[in-house]
């Protein structure tokens, strides 16, 4: 048995959203000279627009860096970017399992948050080494001893020797990786054992096929091998395999302990789903390395094209986001109002918008998204037990027996000034007050149950302009309990829409029956002719607004110089209506089915 | 049909709703700029000799402002360089208080058989607020000189303040003034108008106002004997604009003088909007076009419908066999279909219902081919 090169160190960092970590990042690379300072661009690893605009990481991105330690000797740093958000559990596990040792960088002002406990749990079941670093020291707010107390505190963790930096202004990020060095177990595994290689993420390049990132756990892969995957019995031969430098860097191997890439003219996704573990085909390992846990979809949303022929267009585009992202789950699904699509399932609300938006910007497709759904299990009267996450596939009331619906567990963390406007607000949510803890004179956490499908109508938007943006939250699934639920039928012109039904609990059907009408009447421009928008319970009509008839649409002159004027007005009218979807008789712009969710309270 | 246009980029001042091509303070050019105005023609003499011109519109601006002689020069160079019919409908755009009874006879004398006056309102204050320079007497005053004569009255919905009664006791002054013909116009307030800050601090009336406005209008009209035969136009039986009907159709038309716009074989043309530009050009012996687009088949069918729809009368689908070789009913049968209820279908006829004429942009976009 071989041991792997002991210089490498595999690491990610852990941090709550805003807490610094593509900075840090930044300045790490720059550091090692991975990258001139003259040619950094703000935040390197997140390369999305998406991610930059939002200042959110969601992909994974590696890279590799070179160190000369004090210690005289030259290391190697992988370093795996992961996502800070709650909806991203599933993409930071995957990262973890790449690594040794895990940076968690916590504000020196704020403290550690919800989201980036949940992320070090994680990072302690895989067993890595955990490297405190208190980070925007330079802020006149930081408070880094009680931020240490806290990780004792909170995690448990020594905080002593935890490095005070600013990664903003480049201080003390030395110290962070002379202690990478010290604290961060080399790699482990066999460099004579046959190939098995974590694959931990995976995009589609046009030219090189299927590319995977890939943790070589044990022997070696090198340009020529034939490989194959664990679940699947195609063999292909390895064109290429290198290192991130950042950006693909060819080598000419990979050994144990060393994190990279492999291409291998793969171009079925199908065949390499992420967790898989990548063997040789003519030399192959008995065991495969452990995945990582299937994770559940929590919000369910309808995504259609608005353009009806880019059926399959839409369908490449899922397939391709799929296949960097395994947490995205669709089916086809068909709706009478809006023809041929997919129903989705999503990780949470963030996850649902940051796909919507990639699928608008990557492939450049215009879509129509329902209003988002959670799951509901339905006992019917026969005893059979099923999910619904569509509305429209809901059984008759008479056969239903029972409805449950999913509850979340909800931290929420906010200066207490904001308490009672919290109370309020997850009472009208119908949420259970559970505790609340003084974590100190300037935070409060409190913990509700709520259903989850009140989180996702306004809730976010409510939280933050309910406290002004102070306070945070974070939930978690904790199961199925039974609830009053009905289904809320909407009818334009007397026809329902399927599209714009959702289920709902009976003591506030009323209210979003009536919302929703109001909404709608603002939000579906006048027509030809009179409109009535209707909400309705099982045939029940509970809510009614109506789209008064249009009564002046015409251009008064049009003489020989109006005449391509008018032309021009009448193209974009029309324009404007390719942006739209006939319902029964009524055209409905694609933006009112996300549009109609926002409640006008807050 | 083929038409003449001719623009006469001067007035007066200009009123707040005004988004033509005219020029308050440059009246002193007029007699270089007509003198160009009659090289013009002749630049297009030999191009449009086979052309019979059933019309010659002079337009403006206000015509009326520059000294009849001109005008006199203008009619006599349309006839010099074009083929203009014995009958020809010409037309000319005056202004109350800028026409003696002088004047009107030597327009008659040239052979100018037509009359567009801008009355716009026949409230005082209404017209002051949007900057005319005349009062409701002074059209009087002018439909007293025009006893007898071809006139239109130019009338304006959406003033600000302007309610349904107004808009009556404008039309019954137009028609006991002697129009035999009205344009009644929805004010469009265009980005860069004075009264553009009226539209965006909500002054003006909203269109279901103007709609109302609009109602009422039609109604007093078609009670004093006028028949809606555009969107916008009302006339005495006969009465009707030959020029503008031409437009509609969809014939052709020549125009002169700057941000004229023409239509020949299928070519839409326009010349400068810039007053020293215009000039350069004739002087240099160039024609001032300067945008000029050839309407391939699909976009001469979609003009010929959006026109056509305009009218009353409608479009004629013998006519469009004719022009384009093709059926209209089998063409556009998923657009016929979608609108079936705001149209009247009978024979070769097809028109929009009476009720629907004001909100005709949604109806005519279903025939734009995608």
């Amino acid at each position: 048995m071989k041991k792997p090169n002991k210089f490498i160190r595999n690491f990610c960092i852990i941090a709550h959203i805003d807490h610094g970590k593509s900075t840090l990042a930044d300045r790490i690379m720059e550091l090692t000279g991975q990258v001139s300072e003259r040619d950094m661009e703000d935040q390197l690893l997140d390369s999305m627009d998406i991610e930059r605009e939002r200042g959110i990481t969601i992909k994974l991105t590696p890279v590799r860096m070179f160190y000369s330690a004090d210690d005289g000797n030259e290391y190697i740093f992988n370093l795996i970017d992961t996502p800070g958000h709650v909806d991203f559990t599933y993409e930071v596990s995957r990262s973890l399992a790449a690594c040794e040792g895990a940076v968690l960088v916590v504000d020196a002002s704020q403290g550690i948050e919800a989201q980036t406990l949940a992320n070090v749990y994680l990072a302690l079941e895989n067993d890595l080494e955990i490297l405190p670093v208190i980070n925007k020291i330079d802020l006149p707010s930081a408070r880094p001893e009680e931020a240490k107390k806290e990780i004792e505190e909170v995690i448990g963790l020594d905080a002593s020797y935890a490095p005070l930096v600013s990664a903003k202004e480049g201080i003390n990020i030395k110290e962070i990786l002379e202690d990478i060095v010290k604290y961060f177990p080399a790699p482990d595994g066999d460099l004579d054992a046959p190939l098995k290689a974590l694959i931990f993420d995976s995009y589609y390049d046009n030219y090189k096929g299927v590319i995977l990132f890939v943790r070589v756990k044990d022997g070696t892969v090198k340009k020529g091998d034939k490989i194959k995957t664990f679940r699947s019995d195609k063999v292909y031969e390895v064109t290429e395999v290198g290192v991130f430098a950042p950006g693909l860097y060819e080598k000419n191997g990979l050994f144990a302990g060393e994190v990279g890439y492999i291409a291998a003219s793969i171009k079925s996704i199908q065949d390499v789903a992420v967790g898989d573990t990548v063997i040789n085909a003519e030399n192959r390992a008995e065991e495969p390395l452990p995945g990582y846990k299937k994770v559940q979809p929590v919000v369910f949303c309808g995504i259609y094209p608005l353009d009806g022929s880019k059926f399959g267009d839409l369908k490449d585009a899922l397939i391709k986001l799929q296949l960097n992202d395994a947490s995205l789950v669709f089916e086809p699904d068909n709706s009478v109002a809006l023809g041929f699509g997919f129903r989705c399932g999503f990780l949470g609300l963030l996850h649902m918008e940051i796909i919507q938006e990639r699928i608008e910007r990557e492939f450049n497709l215009d879509i129509i998204t329902t209003a988002p759904s959670v799951s509901y299990k339905v006992v019917k009267t026969d005893g059979t037990e099923l999910f619904i996450d569509n509305p429209s596939h809901l059984p008759s009331q008479a056969e239903i027996e029972r409805m449950e619906e999913p509850i979340v567990k909800v931290d929420i963390y906010s200066p207490p000034d904001y308490l009672g406007a919290i109370m309020d607000l997850c009472r009208d949510k119908r949420g259970v007050f559970k505790e609340m803890t003084y974590l100190d004179a300037n935070r409060v956490q409190l913990i509700y149950e709520m259903p989850l499908n009140e989180i996702i109508f306004e809730f976010f938007d409510s939280v933050k302009s309910r406290t002004r943006g102070y306070a945070s939250f974070d939930y978690e699934l904790i199961g199925y309990r039974p609830s009053k639920l009905v289904k809320l039928d909407i009818l334009l012109n007397g026809d329902p829409c399927d599209a714009l039904s959702m289920i709902v609990h009976e003591d506030s059907a009323y209210n979003r029956g009536r919302t929703l009408c109001e909404n709608l009447k603002d939000a579906i421009p006048r027509q030809l002719f009179e409109i009535p928008v209707q909400a309705a319970i099982g045939g029940k009509i509970i809510a009614r607004e109506t789209v008064k008839a249009m009564r002046k649409d015409v251009l008064a002159k049009c003489y020989g110089g109006d005449i391509t004027r008018k032309k021009k007005l009448l193209e974009k009218q029309k324009e404007g209506k390719k942006r739209m979807r006939t319902i029964g008789s009524v055209e409905v712009p694609s933006e009112v089915f996300m549009q109609i969710l926002k409640t006008n309270k807050d | 049909m083929a038409g003449i246009y001719v623009h006469i980029p001067f007035c007066k001042s200009k009123c707040s709703y005004c988004d033509f091509t005219s020029f308050p303070d440059k009246l002193c050019y007029a007699e270089s700029y007509m003198a160009c105005v009659y090289r013009e023609m002749s630049f297009r003499r030999k191009e449009l000799k086979d052309y019979t011109f059933d019309t010659l519109y002079i337009g403006g601006g206000t015509p009326s402002v520059i000294d009849e002689s001109y005008i006199g020069m203008l009619v006599a160079s349309a006839r010099k360089n074009f083929n203009l019919a014995k009958n020809a409908e010409i037309t000319i755009e005056i202004n109350p208080g800028t026409v003696t009874a002088d004047k009107i006879a030597f327009y008659k004398k040239v052979g100018i058989n037509r009359f567009s006056v801008g009355l716009q309102s026949a409230v005082d204050s209404q017209l002051e607020d949007i900057g005319r320079i005349h009062t409701a007497q002074d059209f009087k005053d002018c439909a007293a000189l025009l006893r007898g004569e071809n006139f239109n009255a130019d009338v304006l919905i959406g003033l600000k303040g302007q309610t349904a009664d107004d808009v009556v006791y404008t039309i019954n002054y137009a028609a006991e003034a002697g129009a035999s013909h009205i344009s009644m116009y929805a004010l469009t307030p265009e980005d860069g108008t004075p009264i553009y800050t009226d539209y965006l601090n909500g002054e003006l009336p909203d269109s279901d106002e103007v709609a109302a406005l609009y109602d009422a209008g039609y109604k007093r009209l078609k009670e004093l004997g006028f028949i809606r035969y555009e969107v916008s136009n009302f006339c005495k039986r006969g009465k009707e604009s030959r020029h503008n009907m031409n437009y509609w159709k969809r014939g052709e038309y020549i125009g002169f003088g700057v941000s004229a716009s023409s239509c020949i074989k299928n070519v839409r043309f326009t010349n400068t909007f810039d007053l020293d530009e215009y000039f350069k050009c004739i002087f240099t012996d160039h024609l001032p076009v300067i945008n000029s687009e050839e309407i391939d088949t699909d976009g001469q069918k979609f003009e010929f419908i959006m026109l056509a729809l305009r009218t009353a009368q409608g479009l004629d689908a013998f006519e469009y066999k004719k022009l384009f070789g093709t059926d209209f009913f089998k063409e556009y049968k998923t657009a016929l279909e979608k609108t079936a209820r705001y149209l009247d279908i009978e024979g070769d006829s097809v028109h929009i219902k009476d009720e629907y004429l004001f909100v005709q942009n949604s109806i005519i976009i279903e025939f734009m081919q995608s």
